[in-house]
């Protein structure tokens, strides 16, 4: 009897003591994690409550919080710059691109996914081709090509040599092979056009695929930087980032107007990132995976 | 014979006149197959679109590095040889820009990896919080650049910016962090690697996942210590990812432009002037595209031989 209690004691105690080395050995990652989470966030939350402190606290001023409220910066970034000329820009700009994207990869996608044709395979590698090519090699000759167009100083500039996206192209098409063929011919031995099966079967099947693509090329033309640099040169024409830039050289010293300016152009992205940051996380690690 | 081919058979034989049929026949049926015009509608502007705005600036590049191009009048644009390419070499700019960008990636890189690594190892680790954590530490990268380096340029600021004022208060040294030659590259790097590892670690953490458990069970009996489960391993098996985070990771970082632009203009001096910034000002500055052409393409194949070298040097000789 005593030696069965012991024994049940002792089976007890190595339970506790596994439970409490296991415990211990998720306490060293999560301790580095939340350290590196707080270093990854803590510099926007700074960033949030310097926008609003005067320029005098905002230098010199270790406090998070600021003692003195003001909402001078951002009376004077929307007032003394361009910047709603730039913001209306920056919208127009990554709202035709996004949805140019996501027409021109879905249908392209779906040709390549699900017809067949002469040369196909070829001409798919081709496009594949010119992802690797750096933008500093076609740089010039772009700008010679848009020069010639006469755009530049507009915004179809940036808009018209961005209207399809090689990466756009080669995701939907992986996604939509994996679509079983007999949906399709289904639908076309039911009599519905081309077109009917495009939208109604293949695009509502394609909605995460679409969704995560739609934020990438979102967020990458929102901060897109040294296109417009190139192409974008009147104050009228200018884009968010261009004009941050700018903040940098023409008010040198004006750190409360930078964390205004930085605000209103990160806020958007904030917002978009806390609904789609599960599928972006998701779209890169199998992009990671497949390549 | 020459007659529209299209045209009911007139004369001829009768075998002439049944392949005529047949061809009509099959024209017929294409033209009348919704697959062919709805791949046509799609196709065609499709084509002409990366004609123009991808095949032709490539195909171009080449002879544009071997032509004093004139942009305003391009009638009097003149080929010059290798001409572009002295002068390149002549740009006193030329070596500091070689120089920074090497340092910029072998230092960003190697911290990338590194660090990367460790992070993803804590995040295999924990059985709570991944997808949060994860969400947070890749927050940086999508942030405007721009944003992101007006505020570091706030907090590093020598005098009155938060990061000294900190260390002051630990009686630590302080940095002269963007404002000195001497350390404006190593910290231009080390913001560049913390907006820029949330990709990376993504990337790692889905390889090191996708690594089979039953290998690690397989290890456990073989009693392995954590050290030679990570060597033996974790790292062995997740080469593949590994080779793709190093090849994305050289060409990103030997492209390097906004981060030196937006943060210290390439200076002090020329501390952090980086090659794409020499191929931005010879173009666009100078207005010599056929200098920064040249100045392209000798990156070009630059990246493509190390590229090319990192494949044949690491690419696993097996796969599972």
């Amino acid at each position: 009897m005593i030696i069965a209690a012991e024994a049940k004691h002792a089976a007890r105690r190595k339970r506790t003591l596994d439970r409490a080395k296991k415990v211990a050995g998720q306490l060293v990652p999560h301790t580095i994690l939340i350290i590196l989470s707080l270093g990854a966030v803590l510099p926007f939350i700074w960033m949030l409550f310097a926008s609003f402190k005067p320029f005098k606290e905002l230098v010199n001023s270790l406090d998070l919080l600021p003692h003195v409220w003001t909402l001078d910066s951002y009376r004077q970034i929307l007032f003394r710059v361009n910047f709603l000329v730039a913001f209306r820009n920056n919208i127009i700009l990554s709202g035709t691109i996004t949805l140019a994207i996501l027409v021109t990869s879905a249908a392209c996608g779906y040709v390549f996914a699900k017809y067949r044709f002469w040369g196909k395979e070829s001409l798919f590698t081709v496009l594949l081709a010119t992802m690797m090519v750096p933008f500093a090699v076609v740089m010039v000759p772009l700008y010679i090509i848009v020069a010639s167009l006469r755009m530049v100083d507009q915004l179809t500039a940036v808009i018209v040599p961005s209207l399809w996206s090689t990466f756009g192209l080669f995701m939907l098409r992986q996604f939509i092979e994996t679509i079983p063929d007999e949906l399709l011919d289904a639908a076309r031995i039911d009599g519905s056009s081309e077109w009917f099966s495009f939208s109604k079967i293949v695009l509502p099947l394609a909605g995460a695929p679409l969704s995560a693509l739609a934020v990438f090329a979102f967020l990458g033309q929102w901060d897109n930087f040294l296109w417009p640099t190139i192409v974008l040169n009147s104050p009228a024409k200018q884009n968010l980032p261009q004009l941050l830039a700018g903040l940098r050289s023409y008010y040198w010293t004006s750190y409360d107007l930078w964390m205004a300016g930085s605000m209103l152009t990160v806020i958007p992205v904030m917002i978009v990132y806390a609904f789609a940051s599960k599928y972006m996380i998701k779209g890169i690690a199998m992009s990671g995976l497949k390549l | 014979m020459s007659s529209n081919i299209l045209s009911p058979a007139r004369g001829g034989s009768r075998a002439e006149a049944s392949k005529r049929g047949r061809l009509q026949a099959r024209l017929h049926k294409v033209g009348r197959n919704p697959k062919f015009w709805f791949g046509l509608i799609v196709l065609a502007p499709t084509l002409a679109w990366y004609m123009l705005f991808a095949f032709l600036p490539i195909i171009n590049a080449l002879p544009l590095s071997l032509q004093y191009y004139a942009l305003l009048d391009p009638a009097k644009s003149r080929w010059v040889g290798f001409e572009n390419f002295r002068m390149l070499f002549d740009n006193p700019l030329f070596m500091p820009a070689v120089r920074n960008t090497i340092a910029w990636a072998v230092l960003g890189f190697t911290l990338g990896l590194i660090a990367g690594m460790g992070i993803a190892l804590c995040l295999v680790s924990v059985t709570r919080g991944r997808n949060l954590y994860q969400g947070l530490i890749y927050l940086p990268a999508v942030v405007s650049f721009v944003a992101v380096a007006l505020l570091f340029r706030i907090l590093l600021e020598p005098q009155t910016g938060q990061v000294n004022l900190i260390l002051n208060r630990l009686h630590l040294p302080e940095g002269k962090w963007l404002t000195s030659s001497d350390s404006a590259l190593v910290t231009s790097v080390l913001i560049g690697v913390w907006k820029g590892i949330g990709g990376t670690v993504i990337i790692l953490t889905a390889g090191m996942l996708n690594v089979p458990e039953e290998l690690y069970d397989a290890a456990k009996v073989d009693g392995v210590n954590s050290w030679q489960k990570f060597w033996k391993v974790t790292l062995p098996l997740m080469s593949h990812t590994l080779l793709l985070v190093t090849i994305l990771g050289a060409i990103g970082s030997l492209q390097v432009f906004t981060e030196p632009t937006v943060l210290t203009a390439g200076g002090p001096g020329n501390a952090t002037f980086t090659y794409n910034m020499l191929v931005y000002r010879t173009g666009f500055n100078d207005m010599q595209l056929g200098v920064a052409s040249a100045a392209a393409m000798l990156q070009f194949v630059v990246i493509v031989t190390i590229s090319l070298l990192q494949l044949k040097l690491f690419r696993p000789k097996w796969s599972y």
